[in-house]
């Protein structure tokens, strides 16, 4: 899929926000398009202020200037629970979870926002709160079986090697059905044949579903992106299909002024 | 040997009730990571609710009630006035804002009223049952503050294992910023642990009530032992709380017993400090559960 710049009707976008912490301007007017079914890159050197943009789209952070746009509708006080029932799902870097639930209960969180028992309900422990307890139960199931880790439902994250911890953290991402995931650094600490296989299962997700993907490891960018946005700085300084960003020379330079440290 | 039986026994409704308010502590720790020291002084306050509507109805079973729903009504009011507020300072804050409730509390309810230790009258007899040609140091009240106990362990374990609330408050608990991502409604799950700390100390008052009396200072001891036995297992952990609330009660019966039921505090704030040097997480802690 090629997409024309500027988007037309983003999915997703964040518009003309500002934010300074502490003294520094961490996003200088950054506008950033998200188009309906297709996976977008966000990257950039450390500290341009990728998981910035994602903190400002999930509520975390509240911009000085700007506003987040989502379906065509501006979302003011992004409220972080609400993210979910909007049909918005955020994985975090490293992987999240929690460590006293097992991985099943980690699951079946990410959906418990869907189930409506009530806390009376649950209290009394009533019937109907209880089967819709299974129901969800028997659904984080199906969708760790899908991810070939239905037999990890009852240990605890610690006691998982990494890869599975971070399937497990985007089994807890897909079980709300998002519209939109916002994946960071999805392929941190996994090994190449892992990340082979997360490019492959990030496209089978579109496009009934949009993606947008920060990342530090470029040949999984370039491979699963339609399209990129490269901030440096706290600024947008290019966007465009992969082949285009992988030739700009303000990206070029963005990334070797950085020592080298970039993948 | 009779004796040391019979100090044992005799330790188990009064452990219940010290277990009761441990699960308090605990849950309060588990939604919001402070120690609540105004617990008790909750459980008092509506301990005198239900006496009020016990000396106007002579209704136990109403006076428990409404005392439960006043315990989550007073958790929720004390959360929303008192910790909302201080609960992004430090632990300091928390903890001093939690002794300022306590004694506001014992203040009202003495002006209210009043300060002489009044009796609460047992539902059913407490006198030691006779079975086998002796008496035993178990009442049928014993039995039924046993049996209260275990039904509201066992529901609030099911509560916290089984149920889609349960799991979000012990996500809230861990990490409200990722339960929030999962599209968890953290402050009401904060709301949730308050309110039931409130109803199940609540309940651990109008219990402990017609055992000893009831003024405005009365369950100040219970807070050394519930707080003994909640840190001993391991601050954020159910089964934890109710195993040495029991086992405190029993080990203050024997004190009680064999001594002075005066060194009864004492020993519990050897076992704290031991507790401390050998297994500072507590015996079902997690390590790090106790980190803020």
């Amino acid at each position: 899929m090629k997409y024309v710049l500027p988007l037309t009707h983003p999915l997703l976008a964040v518009e003309n926000v500002s934010i300074t912490l502490s003294g520094l301007k961490i996003l200088d007017d950054v506008s950033i398009g998200v188009p309906e079914g297709a996976v977008t890159g966000l990257i950039g050197p450390n500290g341009a202020g990728k998981t910035t943009v994602f903190n400002v789209m999930s509520g975390f952070l509240t911009p000085d200037e700007g506003s987040v746009r989502f379906d065509g509708k501006k979302l003011k006080h992004i409220k972080t629970h609400h993210l979910t029932k909007l049909g918005i799902s955020r994985t975090l870097q490293g992987v999240g979870l929690f460590a006293s639930l097992t991985a099943l209960e980690n699951v079946m969180l990410g959906g418990s926002a869907r189930v409506k028992s009530g806390i009376v309900a649950d209290s009394l422990g009533a019937p109907w709160a209880d089967s819709a307890q299974n129901k969800l139960r028997a659904q984080a199931m199906e969708i760790m079986g899908e991810f070939g880790i239905a037999d990890s439902a009852d240990r605890y994250p610690g006691e998982l090697p990494y890869p599975v911890q971070k399937r497990v953290a985007i089994a807890r991402s897909l079980i709300s059905d998002p519209k939109v995931l916002l994946l960071d650094e999805p392929a941190g600490g996994i090994s190449a044949s892992d990340m082979a296989e997360l490019g492959r299962m990030i496209r089978s997700w579109t496009p009934e579903r949009t993606v947008l993907l920060v990342e530090h490891h470029m040949e999984l960018v370039m491979e699963v992106c339609d399209l990129i946005w490269v901030l440096d700085a706290g600024k947008v300084i290019a966007s465009g299909t992969p082949e285009q960003v992988r030739t700009n020379p303000a990206v070029l330079a963005a990334y070797l002024g950085d020592d080298g440290g970039e993948h | 040997m009779t004796n040391f039986i019979d100090y044992l026994l005799g330790g188990f409704s009064n452990g219940a009730v010290i277990a009761l308010m441990a699960l308090a502590l605990v849950l309060v720790w588990r939604s919001t990571r402070m120690v609540n020291f105004a617990q008790v002084g909750q459980a008092m306050f509506t301990t005198y609710v239900a006496l009020t509507i016990q000396q106007e109805t002579g209704n136990w079973l109403l006076a428990l009630v409404v005392a439960v729903g006043a315990g989550a009504v007073l958790g929720v009011i004390v959360f929303f006035l008192v910790i909302r507020p201080v609960k992004n300072s430090d632990s300091t804050g928390a903890i001093i804002a939690t002794f300022g409730v306590l004694i506001a509390l014992q203040a009202g309810a003495g002006m209210i009223w009043g300060g002489d230790p009044q009796g609460f009258i047992p539902p059913v007899d407490n006198a030691g049952l006779e079975f086998a040609g002796r008496i035993w140091p178990i009442s049928l009240y014993d039995i039924l503050v046993l049996s209260v106990t275990a039904a509201l362990v066992i529901g609030l374990t099911l509560l916290f294992t089984k149920t889609s609330l349960g799991l979000s408050m012990r996500a809230s608990a861990f990490n409200p910023e990722v339960a929030r991502l999962s599209g968890v409604r953290v402050n009401r799950m904060l709301i949730s642990g308050w309110a039931i700390a409130g109803a199940t100390g609540a309940i651990g008052g109008v219990l402990i009530a017609p055992v000893s009396t009831i003024s405005p200072n009365s369950f100040d001891i219970l807070l050394v032992f519930a707080f003994t036995a909640a840190v001993i297992g391991g601050l954020d952990s159910l089964i934890g709380a109710v195993t040495f609330g029991i086992g405190t009660g029993l080990v203050i019966s024997l004190v009680s017993g064999y001594s002075d039921s005066g060194n009864a505090p004492i020993i519990a704030l050897v076992l704290l400090a031991l507790n401390l040097l050998l297994k500072p997480d507590g015996v079902f802690g997690h390590h790090g559960a106790r980190s803020v």
